[in-house]
């Protein structure tokens, strides 16, 4: 009998329908004080986290300009390698591009201006699913969340300062890296080229609209993982299972993309943003106190 | 019969299941404004559950609730606003300091500038953390925890408290200082407590309610000298006597119509009577039939008896 009652319960609680009746405050607009406050609250937090702040610095470092620069001190040193047979395998734009420079600098413009392109959407993609899994997971596996249901917060607030609290130091360090990278990659370069070669406008379609695209797909996907999940390492695990595929697929869907004409890449970004934010929005529908307590 | 507004706690057929089975089960209660409910029932009993239905985290699958005359599931937010709760864990940012785990409270709460800050400063004097405000809360003791969550639990000074195990963990200072605070708040300031907690003798000095939840079911409900009463029709009196009753004593106490029981004990015996005022007749009597009366105690059943009763009468 109670096994039943309990089965239809749960039919009941998995209708959504009934689920929005009841839930005058999903209309409510977003409270900014409140947001704001957990926002700060957590960041206050995570600067003092080394688990999150070591990952933070050193990912974006190692990618964005350890590896570049390696790569050119690298090139700068060998003879410069024929690449007219190479070139003619790519397709049109970028061998058009390439072919028009001076022996010397196709190398260095192959490498640092398209080849470790896609390296740059590991980072945002890994960062802020890092960051998710902290907010969402974390805070269960901390057992702060129950104090936080009991608060006069709505779920709505709460879900979106998580969010924020991982897409904003996401975007801000990749921005940041890739301006490093500018910096890094020109200077050494420098000798070579004898000019600004980096970004072009294909790096800015690539930093500007495809990377925060890339950061909110990873949150999106962490923010459903971590429903599930009661540890941040449990998320993280079952997360990676479906990260790591995105990040291999971004990586060698941006050297495909990188290869066409530039529009593509706004074209991407916003399929990206599409199932991103169709991920988040469930997650959003998702993150009931209800759930959210049943699952503490 | 009061309105809904006079009762700050209503519940009525509440029911909540989990995978596993249910956790509350057909709960009905009432509690008037300014009373202290002492919620008990062993580990897994749904105590944890109640106040989190009650409190409009967790919805129920039938039945309703009404706190505050709010129904919590509809109202949670206005309900969370005038009420507050330490949860079983403390639920501390332990990479935040204390003082900044109240701010962040107070902040969410809309408390601000000086009105929070002074507010924060009181209760920190309060539990005694003042010291340790600045600390990071990561090396506190689990009483040092529990310290700072019941402070945050007051700060915008809540119409209904719900303190899962509050005491667990604190010193015997510490224990004190809540049970002095939970009698405070509800005779002197008319706020209404509910009190989960395994120290019967804790609930007991303070409760004028208990509930006795069992698998999620309520088991008893009600002011526990009713209960009492209901269970014990006589009040049992110690008489110390000096020493065991000698055979005449023994015999006088038996003979009399006031007495149900008698039960001699090694410095004098325990007697079952109908109430107080039959006290002086039975001392009067033993003294004369020889007997040395060197003083009386009652020992009326309290809620501690009557816990134990209720968890009898469940394993009938
Ligand atoms: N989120 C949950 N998911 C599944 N089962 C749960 C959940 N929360 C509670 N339960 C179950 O419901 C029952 C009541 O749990 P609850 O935590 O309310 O008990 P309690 O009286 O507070 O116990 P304790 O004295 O140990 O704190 C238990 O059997 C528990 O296993
Ligand atoms: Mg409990």
């Amino acid at each position: 009998m109670t096994l039943l009652a309990s089965a239809t319960s749960l039919e009941r609680r998995a209708d959504g329908a009934a689920d929005a009746v009841d839930r005058p405050a999903a209309s409510r607009r977003l409270n900014h004080d409140v947001v704001r406050a957990l926002l700060s609250k957590d960041m206050a937090a995570a600067r003092r986290s080394r688990s999150i702040v070591l990952p933070l610095l050193v990912v974006p470092f190692v990618l964005l300009v350890g590896l570049p620069v390696g790569i050119a001190i690298y090139a700068r040193a060998g003879t410069p390698p024929d690449l007219g047979r190479f070139l003619e395998q790519l397709p049109g734009p970028i061998a058009r591009d390439l072919s028009a420079l001076p022996a010397q600098q196709r190398l260095l413009e192959l490498v640092l201006g398209y080849l470790v392109a896609p390296l740059f959407l590991i980072v945002p993609m890994m960062i802020s699913s890092a960051l998710a899994a902290d907010s969402f997971a974390g805070e269960k596996e901390r057992r702060t969340l129950e104090s936080l249901l009991h608060l006069p917060v709505e779920e709505r607030d709460l879900f979106v300062s998580k969010v924020l609290f991982a897409f904003l130091p996401t975007v801000a360090v990749s921005w940041i890296g890739f301006a490093l990278y500018s910096v890094a990659a020109n200077v050494v370069a420098w000798p070579v080229m004898g000019r600004v070669f980096v970004p072009t406008w294909r790096w800015v379609g690539l930093i500007v609209f495809l990377a925060p695209a890339v950061a909110m797909l990873g949150l999106g996907v962490m923010v459903r993982v971590s429903a599930r999940a009661r540890t941040t390492q449990e998320a993280n695990q079952l997360g990676g299972a479906v990260i790591m595929p995105l990040i291999l697929a971004s990586v060698g869907q941006t050297s495909g993309l990188l290869m066409m004409e530039p529009y593509w890449i706004f074209v991407a970004s916003i399929v990206v943003w599409a199932i991103a934010l169709l991920l988040v929005r469930g997650g959003l529908r998702r993150f009931t106190r209800d759930r959210v307590a049943s699952r503490l | 019969m009061p309105s809904s507004v006079e009762f700050a706690l209503r519940c009525s057929g509440v029911t909540r299941f989990f995978p596993s089975g249910v956790a509350v089960d057909d709960l009905s209660f009432d509690v008037p404004r300014g009373s202290v409910l002492a919620l008990l029932g062993n580990n897994g009993a749904g105590k944890t559950t109640t106040i989190r239905l009650l409190n409009g985290v967790l919805r129920p699958d039938s039945g309703s609730c009404r706190v505050l005359g709010l129904d919590p599931a509809i109202h949670g937010t206005d309900v969370r606003r005038r009420t507050g709760v330490v949860t079983e864990n403390a639920g501390l940012d332990d990479r935040l300091t204390a003082l900044e785990n109240l701010e962040s409270t107070a902040r969410l709460r809309g408390l601000r500038g000086k009105t929070a800050r002074a507010r924060i400063d009181d209760l920190l004097e309060r539990f005694d953390m003042s010291r340790q405000a600045g600390q990071l809360c990561q090396g506190f003791s689990t009483g040092q925890r529990r310290r700072v969550a019941l402070a945050r639990a007051l700060l915008h000074d809540p119409e209904v408290l719900f303190l899962d195990e509050p005491t667990s963990g604190l010193d015997p200072a510490g224990a004190r200082a809540v049970m002095e605070l939970i009698d405070h708040s509800a005779r002197e300031r008319g706020r209404t407590i509910v009190l989960c907690t395994h120290f019967l003798g804790e609930a007991g000095t303070s409760a004028d309610l208990m509930a006795v939840m069992h698998h999620g079911r309520l088991a008893a409900f009600g002011r526990p000298e009713e209960l009492a009463a209901a269970r014990w029709p006589f009040l049992d009196v110690y008489l110390d006597l000096g020493g065991p009753p000698t055979p005449e004593v023994e015999a006088t106490l038996r003979g009399l119509v006031t007495v149900r029981a008698v039960r001699p004990v090694a410095d004098g015996a325990l007697v079952s009577v109908p109430g107080r005022d039959a006290i002086p007749s039975v001392v009067a009597d033993v003294v004369a039939s020889g007997g040395r009366v060197y003083g009386t105690r009652s020992l009326p059943k309290g809620l501690e008896d009557v816990y134990f009763a209720v968890q009898q009468e469940i394993a009938a």
